[in-house]
């Protein structure tokens, strides 16, 4: 049952779902759709530790379900609590979202055809996960573009950083604990970070659109 | 033996049209807290105008007059095609899905002449409409159906259909995300808000039925509720095959023909309480919805393309 097209499939599942995070109508649907994500990125890891024997991937899985299944979103759900009625969260985005569909698949496309001159051994039978995982970083980047409030380019970062993850995964099995820390403790911070700065704002300018707060500049 | 179960899908699609046209009716009664007609309704209608006289318009030609049979017999062929009740086409040859998407393309092209070949100035935008919802899906369509071909490796509905049945066809995840499109394409090409209103000859929507009256009317109207079951069987046929009879022994068939019946019941239900949840959006806005679906569609293309 634990193969690599079990692997491929997950993959194919954090695609779906991260577009589903940047197509929710509002900041707690995305919220709860990125826990769910991550819990898709679990599972990879989860699979990939079954397939290659690795046991560093079962603590990386563990570790990546209390950071990212359960604190991220809690921060971000925390954070719109906080903002309240303060300031409009749920800012339509700027690119028709039916739109970005055909843009994610175009990003994936260009991004399987980025990865089929890869020539790694770890990478040989996971070549689409590969593909998805180097899409999540252009699926972010559009997430964090088209979105016009600030508080949904969070999640942007979220997904860059999913993706960053999961490459790590399938390139380096093996890596140290050490590596794997580095990484969710970064995602946890720069989303606590990220988030007090939407707060902030959100009470001094009571506006999250993008585009009125360039205007404060200078 | 298979052209019997060819001609027995064909009549039956026919003669349960006017049945699900009904049903979805009295669902849109109920939900709107009326009591609405009888579920039969559409049976008495159809009969009523066979006995009317045919009343014509001056100055429309003998496209008017051949639209009506050529739109309900090309439906007609396409549901003796389908691999319904078997996981095999009980006629090969129809049940190609290039045959198949030119015998559904062949019935909006004879609606938009007989649109423009009629007198009233009306019925050539409702044309046109028909048109541009034509335009705007059947590419996802057409996208949805060639992944599904290039997973089973055939062209061939009843290959494609077995493929799926029986768990073969590669890309799995493609073929899944390929399923959710065609259902969303499907839906849209079955005429159902927001996109349309199957019965709307009244007004603008359906324009090139204001033209008509008599038998023509009923062959049209009974056209219109026979493609929305073939549309519907169409998805049903190819990506939910489960239940299908393999070979062509009796108890198979009949035990694929009551899966059949109940699934399509299943998915024109469903299809009804979404239509009855949604309002009808304006012609310029068609395309906001439509998008949604070419981006699945493009996304089950690349699924197909990078394997998974």
């Amino acid at each position: 049952m634990f193969s690599y097209p079990l692997v491929n499939v997950l993959g194919a599942c954090l695609i779906i779902t991260s577009m589903m995070v940047v197509l929710a109508r509002t900041g707690r649907a995305a919220a709860f759709l990125y826990s769910f994500q991550s819990l898709m990125l679990v599972g990879v890891l989860a699979s990939l530790g079954f397939v290659t024997g690795s046991t560093e991937l079962f603590t990386w899985s563990a570790t990546a379900f209390v950071t990212k299944v359960v604190l991220v979103p809690a921060i971000l759900l925390f954070t719109l609590k906080k903002i309240g009625k303060d300031a409009q969260a749920d800012l339509p985005p700027k690119l028709n979202p039916m739109k970005s569909v055909a843009l994610v698949a175009v990003e994936v496309f260009v991004c399987f055809v980025a990865v089929s001159s890869i020539d790694l051994p770890t990478a040989l039978e996971v070549k689409p996960t590969l593909a998805v995982s180097l899409a999540h970083f252009f699926i972010g980047l559009t997430c964090i573009v088209i979105q016009r409030s600030i508080f949904r380019q969070i999640f942007g970062y979220c997904l860059m950083e999913n993706g960053s993850h999961v490459t790590l995964a399938l390139l380096a099995p093996q890596a140290p604990e050490l590596v794997e820390i580095g990484v969710a403790t970064d995602a946890i911070f720069a989303v606590v970070i990220l988030a007090v700065l939407v707060w902030r704002m959100a009470h001094y300018a009571h506006t999250l659109d993008a585009d009125d707060l360039c205007e404060l500049k200078g | 033996m298979t052209i019997i179960v060819a001609i027995l899908q064909a009549v039956l699609l026919v003669t349960l049209a006017p049945l699900f046209s009904g049903i979805t009716r009295k669902i849109r009664a109920k939900m709107h807290s009326r009591k609405g007609t009888s579920i039969m309704q559409d049976y008495y209608d159809l009969a009523k105008l066979w006995r009317r006289c045919e009343v014509k318009e001056g100055g429309s030609g003998i496209i008017s007059r051949l639209t009506p049979p050529i739109f309900l017999g090309s439906f007609i062929l396409v549901a003796a095609g389908l691999p319904l009740v078997m996981q095999a086409c009980p006629v090969p040859f129809l049940g190609d899905i290039i045959t198949v998407l030119y015998l559904m393309a062949l019935p909006r092209f004879m609606f938009a002449l007989g649109s423009i070949d009629s007198a009233g100035s009306y019925t050539a935008i409702g044309g046109v409409r028909e048109l541009l919802v034509g335009v705007l899906v059947e590419p996802s369509l057409i996208l949805v159906l060639f992944v599904a071909a290039i997973a089973a490796g055939s062209t061939n509905l009843g290959i494609m259909a077995n493929a799926v049945g029986t768990l073969q066809a590669y890309p799995f995840v493609a073929i899944v995300v390929a399923g959710v499109a065609c259902a969303m394409a499907c839906y849209i090409e079955m005429g159902k808000l927001p996109f349309d209103l199957a019965e709307a000859e009244q007004e603008i929507q359906e324009g090139p039925l204001a033209a008509y009256s008599g038998p023509s009317l009923a062959m049209i109207k009974l056209g219109v509720s026979v493609k929305q079951l073939v549309v519907a069987s169409l998805f049903v046929a190819i990506f939910l095959p489960f239940g299908a009879a393999t070979t062509a022994a009796p108890l198979d068939l009949l035990v694929g023909l009551v899966s059949f019946l109940f699934k399509l019941l299943i998915v024109m239900l469903i299809a009804s309480v979404i239509e009855n949840s949604v309002m009808r959006a304006r012609y310029k806005y068609l395309g906001r919805y439509t998008w949604f679906v070419v981006g699945i569609a493009s996304l089950s293309l690349v699924f197909l393309v990078i394997g998974i």
